[in-house]
């Protein structure tokens, strides 16, 4: 077992001191948020009682939900090659919870009492906001139980470690049911808003939708990850998982649009997309580029390639990003003239948030063992 | 706070099982007629504009004036974290109205249904509650309200809390009426029983077809309320929407219904049954993803 080696300076890649610096910046500015309160930080108002964490919550979840999909390929469906990319997924949904986790507090106003979501007298469960705080917090506390052998296994416990590994098909599943039911919910939280939320993303179907974004957004994102982090260490690349994950996504991506586009004609919503206006572009430009395109690309002959599955991901993301935007933002407008755009703090808050997370990133590849062995990723 | 953190840790540990007995001490729908539920009749074709029902809400609840420009008259613009209630002008080309505007207290209302901790509640008299020591200040609410109603003490640090009309609950336990309903001094809105009033709204609408719209808004509208208003003009004019009849929870709480015992039971059998059929082999390998 190796000894943790200090890094010398010049193993520090040059990203990371600017990543310290918008951390630091975030941590500050979050204090600061707590201390003074969210009128004179933030610019949400009556009118747009939600701002810019929300969204990038309701981005993230999916996001991170890659850990949820690798394991539901690699532990149910017997696809052994998923086991080597689990970690890494695992790692990423930990710390992507995190910091959903973070600006949910910096985000709700009497946090003294956050934890009322948790007792029991007290639980609504009729609200999908109750259903997704508590499944988010049962499923970190899985996440952490996934990711742990990386630490005790480099701190020589052996037996804990034993433990997890023998379990974890009940971790792994339990951490599976509680994704299916916060990704879907996600969406099911804007079921109430029928009155406010634009018609176009409004439906019945918003659980099922969401869930099925995040599998694929997840999926994408995995292949984003892998082409990257392998090219950055130099690790050979497996053509046949990354065509596998194009395959999954793929999958996904037409049972969405299927879904996406009954919607639309069942609920004579074609009028809607005709129409020149913003949102009708929005819907456009979401279905074509977050669906269509990757799409077209998974079900070429690109998706046998590995920048197939990468290009697929990045358009599906962007689409995925579109929809959380206009569903907790854009399109539920208010009446009246006032309009919101996130202040300085808000968006420096989230930024040093998620640089904080790349940061946690970086320190545990650089210490931990994250990664296969290239001779054994060979085999 | 009332909460002490040994009860909170005793709370906890009926957490697993109690969660799925209860949902919280919540009425449950149908336990009291909602003919009997505290109620008020606005009648905007008789509403002069005083604001006497402002001014009587903030004596009541103790709220700060929102004064105009030249700081002479009590003026808010919009309902505010000190601005339960209010009048509003609609101006329209050949006509006007004015509006009172607060809390509808829906028979079944979407903020009780989406507050996660059950700070908002639906007591036996039909007033819709808050209760501070639960809210954890996640506004949900403010977006599930279909009428814009709750508002938020954004400038407040240490802790914010979330305000609206609360159908003076604190009245109705004493016998009295609210405090705006009592201080109108044209009989534009009164306070009664929800049945009676109904009845009150339907027969001026009979006795005058010309001077009404022939609605009673809050009669059926988003499942029914306990505000209801009559008018001369376009309920949407006012600020009244349609939103049909049917409970604006409805769809989530039933998707709530289905997904959370279907995921939760049906999913470990999915996955238990794919287990064993992937271990068994066979289609492990034909399996195209």
């Amino acid at each position: 077992m190796a000894t943790i080696t200090r890094p010398s300076k010049n193993d520090i890649p040059f990203a990371f001191w600017p990543l310290l610096a918008l951390t630091l910046l975030g941590i500050g500015l979050a204090i600061y948020r707590l201390v003074v309160g969210l009128g004179p930080t933030t610019n949400m108002s009556d009118q747009y009682p939600w701002g810019i964490w929300i969204t990038i919550d309701l981005f993230l979840i999916p996001f991170a939900g890659a850990a949820f999909t690798i394991s539901l390929l690699s532990y149910f469906l017997g696809r052994e090659d998923y086991h080597s990319i689990i970690r890494p997924a695992v790692l990423a949904g930990f710390l992507g919870y995190g910091v959903v986790g973070i600006l949910l507090f910096l985000d709700i106003g009497r946090w003294n009492q956050f934890y009322n979501i948790f007792v029991p007298g007290f639980m609504n469960l009729h609200s999908f906001l109750e259903e997704i705080s508590l499944c988010v917090t049962l499923y970190t506390l899985i996440l952490i139980l996934e990711i742990a052998p990386v630490f005790l296994e480099k701190w020589g416990y052996t037996v804990p470690v034993r433990w997890i590994n023998r379990s974890i098909f009940i971790i792994a599943g339990a951490g599976i049911v509680l994704s299916i039911l916060h990704q879907s919910s996600l969406g099911s939280m804007f079921l109430l808003m029928s009155h406010k939320l634009h018609p176009l993303w409004w439906t019945p179907a918003l659980p099922l939708l969401f869930y099925l974004q995040a599998v694929y957004t997840g999926l994408g994102a995995t292949a984003i990850a892998i082409k990257l982090i392998w090219k950055a260490m130099k690790l050979p690349i497996d053509r046949v998982l990354f065509r596998r994950i194009g395959q999954a996504m793929s999958i996904n991506l037409m049972l969405y649009a299927a879904l996406k586009v009954g919607d639309w004609m069942g609920g004579g919503k074609i009028p809607l997309l005709l129409k020149p206006d913003a949102f009708g572009l929005l819907a456009w430009f979401q279905f074509l580029i977050g669906i269509v395109l990757p799409l077209a690309i998974l079900l070429s002959k690109l998706v046998g390639h590995t920048s197939g599955p990468f290009w697929a991901g990045i358009f599906a993301l962007i689409g995925t990003f579109i929809e959380r935007l206009v569903v907790s933002w854009i399109g539920l407008a208010e009446p009246g003239p006032i309009s919101y755009f996130p202040s300085f703090v808000e968006i420096f808050i989230t930024i040093g948030m998620v640089a904080g997370g790349f940061l946690l990133y970086w320190v545990v590849v650089r210490y931990f063992k994250l990664f296969p062995d290239p001779d054994k990723a060979h085999a | 706070m009332t909460l002490s953190r040994r009860d909170f840790f005793k709370a906890a540990g009926l957490a697993i099982g109690g969660a799925l007995v209860t949902s919280g001490p919540v009425l449950s729908k149908g336990e009291t007629d909602p003919n009997e539920y505290a109620a008020m009749l606005y009648d905007a074709t008789i509403c002069v504009g005083c604001n006497a029902c402002t001014n009587a809400c903030r004596q009541w609840n103790n709220t700060t004036p929102e004064p105009d420009d030249r700081q002479v008259y009590d003026a808010p613009k919009e309902l505010s974290a000190d601005t339960w209630t209010m009048i509003q002008l609609y101006q329209g080309e050949n006509d006007y109205s004015f509006v009172k505007r607060q809390c509808m207290h829906c028979i079944d209302p979407a903020c009780v249904s989406g507050c996660p901790v059950h700070a908002l509640q639906k007591s036996e008299t039909g007033a819709v509650t808050y209760d501070k020591d639960r809210c954890i200040g996640c506004r949900y609410c403010m977006y599930a309200c279909p009428f814009h109603i709750p508002r938020f003490e954004w400038d407040v640090a240490h802790f914010p809390v979330i305000t609206k009309c609360t159908l003076c609950a604190d009245r109705l336990k004493d016998g009295l009426p609210t405090a705006c309903a009592e201080r109108c001094p044209t009989g534009a809105l009164i306070f009664g029983k929800r049945g009676d009033l109904i009845v009150k709204a339907e027969k001026r609408i009979s006795d005058d077809p010309a001077r009404y719209v022939d609605h009673v808004y809050g009669k059926d509208d988003a499942g029914g309320t306990s505000v209801m208003y009559l008018s001369g003009v376009d309920f949407k004019n006012l600020g009244l929407e349609d939103l049909g009849t049917r409970p604006i929870p409805e769809i989530s709480e039933g998707t709530a219904d289905i997904i959370l015992p279907g995921v939760l039971i049906g999913g470990p059998i999915l996955l238990g049954l794919i287990r064993m059929t992937a271990k068994r082999g066979g289609w492990e390998d034909t399996w195209p993803l």
